[in-house]
This record gives C-alpha cells, structure tokens and sequence, in this order.
C-alpha cells in the first residue's frame, strides 16, 4: 500500500564513469554537472567527483558521479572507486576502436567490484566526430543487448544525449529501488543495504533510501 | 548547444548543496589579469606579487649567495655540512637556483656523467607505439594552464614527449604512468630535457620506487602507512575518515604520485619539491598529514562534514590562503614525524601485507631517504666502479689561512642576520623570534 511520504524521499545514487583513458569520462562529468566542456582539462589521475539534484518525478534524486584515471596500471588503487556504486556509465571513444575492444574487459572489473544489480550504460562519446568513427553504432548496439546493458552514442563537446544518458541511468536506478522497496513492503520485510557512506544528508533534512539492489 | 532538459529532469532551486571536486590551475593558483601570465608562467594565475611572508629581496639575495656556494663545492658541502643544505631547502631555494640545486640534490647530475650519451640516444631511438599514443593524448593535458605548455608545438608539450618516451625506452618494463606527466611538466619549467629526464629517473627509482611502475604497489602501502600514522597523530580525524567510510586511496594517490604539483599553489609547490629533494618521502607524509588537519582538524569542521562527499570535498577545499607557502611550509616541518618514525610504522605495514603468491604485485623496495642518502649512494658507487672519489673521505686538514673570526652561526629559530663574508652593508635585522630549547627544529605537536 503506497504511502504518500514515502514519494518526498531523497535518493542519493552513486554512479561511476568508467572506460579508456581519453575517452571523455571527465568531460561527460563536467558537461553533466557543470554544463562544461574543456578540451583541456587535466589528467584524472586520483579520483574526481561532481554531484547534480535532478527531479525523478516527485522525487529529489542527488546523482553523485564518480570519475576516475583510465590508464590500466590505477586499477590496482582503485577498487575502492566501486563502492556503493548503484549505476555505472561503460564510455569508449567511437573514433578509436581500441577503446571499445577493451569493452569487455572493463565490464569484467566492474562486475568483480561493484554489486551485480548495477545498472550499466555501454557509452560511445565523441558522436560530434562522426566523420572519424571507428565503431559502428549497430554493432556497439547489439553487444549492449547482449549484455544486457543501456546503449547510448553522446558528444561531451556538443551536449547530445549527455543529459540523455546520465537521466537514463537514474531513471533505471529509481525504478529497481522502487520496486525493491514495494517488495519489501508487500513481504512486510525491511531489507537494510550496508552503510553506504555519503548517503546520510545532515541534520534537519529528510533521510536518504538506503540503496541496495 | 545545450540540450533542451527533458520535463521531468528539472534542477530544483532549492537543492543547491552540489559539490565538485574538479579543479583546475587557476583555481588553486587564483584569477588574474586575464589572459596575463604570472610569474610562474600560469596565465590568469594570481602569484603576481610575491605573497605575505615571503622573504625580503635582500634576504633572498644571500640566500642565493650561500647556494652559490654550496653548490660550488657540492662534494663537500655534502659530505661534511648536509645539515646547512637541509635547513637551506627547509626554508626554501631562491627561484633563480632551483635549475642548479634540484639536479644536484637528486644525484641528477652524477646519472648524467656517468652516463653521457644515454639521453642522446633515448631522444633519439623511435618510442613504442603504444607508449606513444598514450603519452601524446596526454600532452596538452598537463599544465594546460601554463604558457609553456599550452602550444602542441612549443618546447614544453615537445618537451614532455621526449622525456616521457625516453623514460619509457630507459625502464620499458615499467613503462609510462600518468602521474609522471605533471612531474615531468614541473621539472622542465625549471630545467632543460636531459637533466629533467634524469631528476626524472631519480624521482620514479630512487625517491619513491613501486610508485610509477604497473602495479603501483608502494602507493598501496603508503596509503596504509598514511592512515597509521592519521591513527596515531591525528585520532580523532581518523575516527572521523573511517566513519563516513573515506579511504586514503580516495585523496593520497594524486597528493603523492604529483608531489602535490596538482593539489597546491604553485609557489607551495615549489617549497615542498626542496624539501621532498632533501629529505625524500617522509615530507609528503609531513604535507598529507598537515593537508588533512587543516581540513578536518577541529571538531566544526568533522561537524560540517557527515558524510564521504562532504569529507572529500573538504581535503579538496581548504583555502588557498591557508596554502600559502611560509606558514604552511612551517607547519609541515613541525609535524612530529622522524624518518626513523616512517621507517617503523613502514616495516609494520609491510609485515600485515598478504604473503606473496604468483601473481600479486612484488614488494616495495627501499627508498633513499633523500639528498644525503643518494649522495652516499653514489660516492660508494663510483669507489665500487673504481672512480676515485671527488672528495677524499679521510682528509688530514692542513692548517686553516687565518681568515677574520667568524661566529657559529646561530640559525635555530632566526632569520639570517648578515653572516656571509661577501654581505654588503649592515647585517640584516630579521624579526626576533623565541628561543627553542628543543633539539628538534620547530616540533610543536599536533
């Protein structure tokens, strides 16, 4: 039985941007949460974050984005990246092919690390360098579908589908937690995710979901 | 051409607490003139004066007279007064001799000697392709900021691309680390290629070996170390990290991998890198651990921060003016860590690491210690070589000329009063400051 307070929640979902090293992961991050686009921007070699509050319906989702190096030899100091993680953006350059044959194996660090519920979108940023693309956009499709990932071509630089992607995502995210949250209810059994750090808003605001998928 | 939001994906007005940690040069460094470069060669950065505190000319003038000294006679100056030298980078090496000292510190210039036409041929030998696309993504993603680095074409980017492939042909088994881009960059600010390259080598093999290769394994274990050490210096602000669930592998990779070249003002930069040279790893741990209670140090600021965000976003966001270099490099040195107390707490970490079984990455090895250790290092590696040494290590002292008496200096606690033999006019009076009883040079604790 639905309840009206239940909808005035707060939701805070981490999602992480993984992929290549130069494929745009830090310029999809600006574009989203700052509406920035640099050419310039400077090597991620810790790890960066940015938040956006974005309206799901009645909903106040707080979308906390995760960015990190790309460079393979950080996979060794980055597990912790993963933690918490509810939804991850999978980017590869569509104008370098090497970046999406390595698709594969990032999916595997992905699941080694992070939940196996997460909700994953396979990225092919750059769509504003069609002329140079290296991947087409049907195959990339298809190993989305296989996989059973979100698939989604974007341009950081011009903004296509950068909103797009990242409210795709979100929107799946709300959608697996509300419906675990009415299984929970119907079954009359409260699940309790383990602390998810970051999710607790200070004092005075409304308690954040607890997110376990 | 922004995106048209979609209507149900609008930004509340009143949820407005979105935090970032993305930074860039000129937000740490501050806005300037525009498009002007300061003096450190950041366009629109701030440090256009030199900040509040920073030592008067005439003060800095016989600073750069001792280096010229010191520096003339390295051999002996670091075999016999290596505590002058200490204390000299502890107060910071004039801009103007940066490009003399830093080689000298590292044992850049005795790599270079001893090995004369190595650069020459890294420079010139083709790279490996796969290094090679990595590298030039990554060119105009150093310092973009910087007016050296800014062209494709000009000496900085080019620069870069040659050190960096030259690393990468000289050590393939290592082969190229992000990090070493904005190490690399700050070097060849200072110093020409060949002597960049070997600072380089110095930094990646020397300084903080297991940092740069492909298993990065001794980052790994300074974070434990780092946290050990928060557990012991800092308690209460490690409580506080392991509460809200913050790591040190969140912040201290970029801290450490760019000796902080990323994560300071440019000037403070520079200040840690003379002491880092001097005294080696044990002065990012002095800096990581000042960083962090600057941040999170009273009980307000643990307050303001419930959750991993907010503590992150709060290393992030110190202000600048409590970076800037004079009292912040003070504060550094007086974190009450020893080398022999990092050696310790590094052997007890070492010991809680999982044995080692194939596949997992190879222990971390021994790093010198700084200046001192790899001058040691290299005057018993050149005897070993069957080189005779620059200096004789048993010296019968032949009787001094008589010279005018000179005071001991008296340097503990005191700015310079006008010591050297070639000072003009009256000696400087510097501001009188208390008298330390205390062996150690400034060790108020936390």
């Amino acid at each position: 039985m639905g309840n009206g307070t239940e909808e005035d929640y707060n939701f805070v979902f981490k999602v992480v941007l993984i992929g290549e090293s130069g494929v745009g992961k830090t310029n999809l991050l600006s574009r989203f949460t700052r509406n920035e686009f640099s050419h310039d921007s400077r090597t991620t070699i810790g790890v960066e974050f940015s938040t956006r509050t974005v309206m799901l319906g009645t909903a106040a989702v707080k979308a906390q984005i995760w960015d990190t190096a790309g460079l393979e030899r950080y996979r060794a100091i980055t597990s912790a990246y993963y933690r918490g993680a509810v939804g991850a953006l999978l980017v590869f350059d569509l104008t370098k092919h090497q970046t999406y044959a390595v698709v594969e194996r990032w999916l595997k660090e992905l699941y080694d690390h992070a939940e196996a519920t997460i909700v994953v979108m396979l990225v092919g940023n750059k769509s504003d360098l069609s002329q140079a693309r290296e991947v087409p956009t049907e195959e990339a499709r298809m190993f989305a579908e296989n996989n059973g990932l979100l698939f989604l071509e974007t341009s950081a630089l011009d903004s296509t589908n950068v909103e797009l992607a990242f409210e795709t995502v979100l929107k799946e995210i709300f959608a697996k937690v509300s419906k675990q949250r009415q299984n929970s209810i119907r079954t009359n059994a409260i699940t309790l995710g383990s602390a998810q750090p970051g999710q607790e808003p200070g004092p005075g605001e409304k308690r954040a979901c607890c997110i376990s998928l | 051409m922004a995106q048209a939001l979609g209507e149900d994906l609008v930004q509340p007005s009143e949820l407005q607490d979105d935090s970032s940690s993305l930074g860039s040069d000129s937000e740490l460094s501050g806005p300037g003139p525009y498009r002007q470069a300061d003096r450190y060669g950041f366009i629109g950065g701030s440090s256009a004066e030199p900040g509040p505190g920073h030592p008067p000319a005439d003060l800095i003038r016989q600073r750069e007279m001792k280096w010229v000294e010191m520096t003339s006679h390295w051999e002996k100056t670091m075999s016999r007064r290596y505590k002058k030298v200490k204390m000299q980078c502890r107060k910071g090496i004039p801009s103007a001799l940066r490009a003399r000292c830093w080689p000298l510190l590292c044992g850049a210039h005795v790599c270079q000697k001893n090995s004369p036409g190595t650069y020459q041929e890294l420079a010139e030998a083709p790279g490996d392709p796969q290094w090679m696309e990595t590298i030039g993504r990554d060119l105009h993603r150093q310092f973009p900021l910087h007016e050296m680095f800014v062209s494709p074409q000009g000496h900085g980017q080019q620069g870069l691309l040659q050190v960096l492939k030259a690393y990468t042909l000289y050590r393939p088994e290592q082969g190229y680390c992000q990090a070493q881009g904005p190490v690399a960059a700050v070097l060849l600010m200072h110093l020409p290629p060949e002597e960049a390259f070997w600072c380089l080598v110095q930094i990646c093999e020397v300084y903080l070996p297991g940092y740069y290769g492909p298993h990065m394994e001794a980052v790994r274990l300074d974070a434990e170390v780092f946290m050990a050490l928060l557990r012991r210096l800092l308690p209460h602000v490690h409580k506080h990290l392991q509460q809200v669930g913050v790591g040190p592998l969140l912040y201290l990779p970029e801290w450490f991998l760019c000796l902080f070249a990323r994560s300071l003002p440019f000037p403070t930069v520079l200040r840690v890198w003379d002491a880092f040279l001097s005294e080696g790893a044990k002065v990012l741990f002095r800096v990581g651990l000042t960083l962090v209670r600057l941040a999170l140090g009273t009980a307000e600021q643990r307050g303001a921060c419930p959750g991993l965000l907010e503590t992150l976003g709060a290393l992030r966001a110190i202000p600048p003016a409590q970076l800037q270099e004079e009292a912040f490099m003070s504060q550094v040195h007086s974190v009450v860590l020893s080398e022999r107390d990092l050696q310790r707490e590094i052997k007890a970490q070492l010991a809680q690491l999982p044995d080692s079984a194939p596949g997992p990455p190879p222990r971390p090895q021994v790093r010198l210690a700084g200046a001192q250790a790899i001058f040691e290092a290299q005057q018993l590696a050149g005897v070993r070589r069957g080189a005779k040494p620059e200096v004789p290590r048993i010296v019968v002292q032949p009787p001094e000329e008589p010279r005018p008496p000179r005071r001991k200096p008296q340097t503990r606690g005191k700015t310079f009063h006008g010591l050297l033999t070639r000072a003009r006019g009256p000696p400087i009076e510097g501001p009188p400051r208390p008298q330390r009883g205390s062996t150690s040079f400034l060790d108020t604790r936390f």
